[in-house]
């Protein structure tokens, strides 16, 4: 049964809005194109909660810094580089350092304006936001898991980034099951090598895992939605019982995902690693499933990879 | 455009807190008798300001620093710390003793200000060019709440320099923050020069006014001055308000006064002690 499709920016929209209903103290910030951030609904609903900054990408850090210290929740919401890279001093020393409840979305993550080139694609958001101590990085899997995102930040107390796409997300995750920050999901068991899929790409990990399967390859599948703190009791676990793993993720390999686990497992408990996403480069223009191919992220590639690496 | 507005405070009144500013500027020589080293000039052209802000405008209350009710006081300038440590202790938010900490390993009074290790400090600044910002942030969710708080800034004038100012500046003034009281320690010198020959953000007054401030331009060691501009603000309704307070870097220390070498100075004893002498020359005068 192919899953059905959701728009990731509408699912963020709709579960801020809900958020919004059970806590008062949520606000919604925008750096220009709130409707492009999915805040039309909330702004509807909470005129007086929606704060409009233009495009003040430096500045709006330090505002939702400000508005926190009152007590207030806000949500920055704009295009991931221009909340993460333009403002990186402002993220780390206005969150960060001040340990402030602010939760930052970055929209549009990853390849997602694959057409718009490098200065909109943001591959390197991971890499540096982990650097900043005492901030959670939530990297949804699907639709379901970015509802549950939403909810988990605005309660969890302390800075917050949110990463999410804009191509239409399957659903794959149970609606029903208990999303936790810092605790990764078996989405399928198995033995043979682990297969660590976050974020956008999660899917195509899933996708390679039933490929693998209909080859008699048994990957443990895991949706891995936080990226900060990394859940190393699951990651140890599956270095220890498979023996190889291969992580997937929409951006640069040194310093994401890949990084952080080689990163852990290097010490703890050395197994051979490969990680898929995009290496030392700028990403080349053009249409968005065929930038993911370019960088090895289609489902069929990343089975091929898996085989090839487990024949090495 | 200069501030002519009369003293709200009395003689006695001005007497009282030119006496306290010299305590402040005394606190400060002794952290740097404890450390010494640090940002003494800035330190020196606002003492003036942060005691008439934390002596006679501020709503404050020491023993609850998380008071929801308080004013907000942000040194978006942050290297002036030293003026900031005195305020507080002064004011008794922290035990005198803590000052004889500055410069030590780990003390809670570092180079920079830190929110998390001393009561009544309320931002982490030091990074310039972030201060205005948080204080916008401050401005407008105390005004969401209904709270009649107000915020108060200290910028340095070099600092003028960083674009995430005028980001802010233009925030506050679209979003109509007129709870929110900024003062541009205008005194002139940064630490590669002149500020007019480093880079110029002159005319200031008409700069800030062309973000939608109302500006008002002030001595800024004058004590009837600075406590008139803080009651008459917001100077137009709906707009946030600026004082440019002209001050002397170094002010209180005749060999360091206007001096850029002082940005940042390296005590020696015959200086301390030299300060020592003119703080108290100083005391005496006021009377």
């Amino acid at each position: 049964m192919t899953p059905m499709l959701k728009d990731p920016r509408k699912t963020f929209g709709e579960a801020l809005v809900a958020a919004g209903e059970k806590n008062p103290r949520i606000v919604a910030l925008s750096a220009d194109s709130s409707s492009g951030s999915g805040l039309t609904p909330f702004q509807k609903r909470f005129p007086g909660r929606h704060l409009e900054f233009g495009i003040m990408e430096q500045g709006i850090m330090g505002f939702a810094a400000g508005l926190a210290t009152t007590g207030k929740i806000p949500f920055v919401v704009a295009i991931a580089p221009f909340v993460t890279a333009r403002p990186f001093e402002m993220f780390r020393n206005d969150l960060g350092y001040m340990r402030q409840n602010v939760k930052v979305v970055g929209r549009c993550a990853g390849l997602t304006y694959s057409d718009l080139g490098a200065t909109h694609q943001s591959l390197d958001d991971v890499a540096i936001i982990r650097t900043i101590p005492g901030v959670t990085i939530l990297n949804p899997g699907d639709p379901v898991d970015i509802v549950k995102a939403v909810h988990a930040a605005a309660e969890h107390v302390g800075p917050v980034y949110i990463r999410i796409g804009s191509p239409p997300m399957p659903v794959l995750m149970d609606e029903a099951y208990p999303f936790r920050i810092g605790k990764g999901v078996v989405v399928q068991e198995g033995d043979d090598v682990t297969l660590i899929g976050t974020g956008t790409v999660f899917s195509k990990a899933a996708g390679a895992a039933k490929l693998l399967k209909d080859q008699g390859i048994h990957a443990r599948l895991i949706n891995l939605h936080t990226i900060k703190p990394l859940d190393t009791e699951l990651i140890l676990k599956a270095a220890r019982e498979t023996g190889r793993i291969v992580t997937v993720e929409e951006g640069y390999t040194a310093g994401g995902m890949g990084g952080c686990i080689a990163e852990f497992l290097s010490a703890e408990h050395p197994v051979r690693i490969r990680r898929i996403g995009i290496d030392d480069r700028f990403a080349e223009p053009g249409p968005y499933e065929d930038v993911l191919a370019l960088y090895g992220l289609q489902s069929e590639q990343i089975a091929d990879t898996v085989v090839s690496f487990l024949k090495s | 455009m200069t501030e002519k507005t009369m003293s709200l405070i009395s003689a006695d009144e001005r007497r009282e807190l030119e006496r306290t500013a010299v305590r402040v500027r005394r606190a400060i020589l002794r952290m740097l008798k404890a450390g010494r080293s640090g940002h003494i000039g800035g330190a020196l052209s606002c003492a003036d300001i942060l005691t008439a802000l934390y002596f006679k405008v501020m709503r404050l209350d020491p023993q609850r620093p998380d008071w929801p009710e308080r004013d907000r006081f942000v040194l978006s300038a942050g290297h002036k710390c030293l003026a900031l440590y005195a305020a507080l202790s002064e004011r008794g938010f922290l035990d005198e003793c803590v000052l004889d900490t500055y410069g030590t390993h780990c003390t809670n009074l570092g180079g920079h200000p830190d929110m998390h290790k001393v009561p009544g400090i309320e931002t982490n600044t030091g990074a310039l060019g972030h201060g205005l910002s948080i204080a916008g942030g401050m401005a407008m969710g105390l005004k969401m709440d209904g709270v009649d708080a107000k915020v108060y800034v200290v910028m340095g004038d070099g600092e003028l320099a960083e674009g995430s100012n005028w980001e802010a500046a233009a925030a506050a003034s679209h979003h109509r923050l007129d709870n929110l009281l900024v003062f541009v320690d205008r005194n002139r010198l940064q630490i590669g020069g002149p500020t007019v020959d480093v880079m110029s953000f002159e005319p200031l007054d008409r700069r800030w006014e062309s973000f939608g401030w109302e500006v008002r331009v002030i001595d800024g060691h004058d004590m009837g001055q600075i406590v008139a501009c803080a009651a008459n603000a917001p100077f137009a309704p709906g707009k946030p308000s600026v004082v440019i307070a002209d001050t002397v870097k170094a002010k209180g220390l005749s060999f360091a006064e206007n001096k850029v070498e002082f940005h940042y100075w390296k005590a020696t004893e015959e200086g301390l002690a030299i300060a020592e002498r003119e703080l108290k020359e100083a005391e005496e005068r006021i009377g």
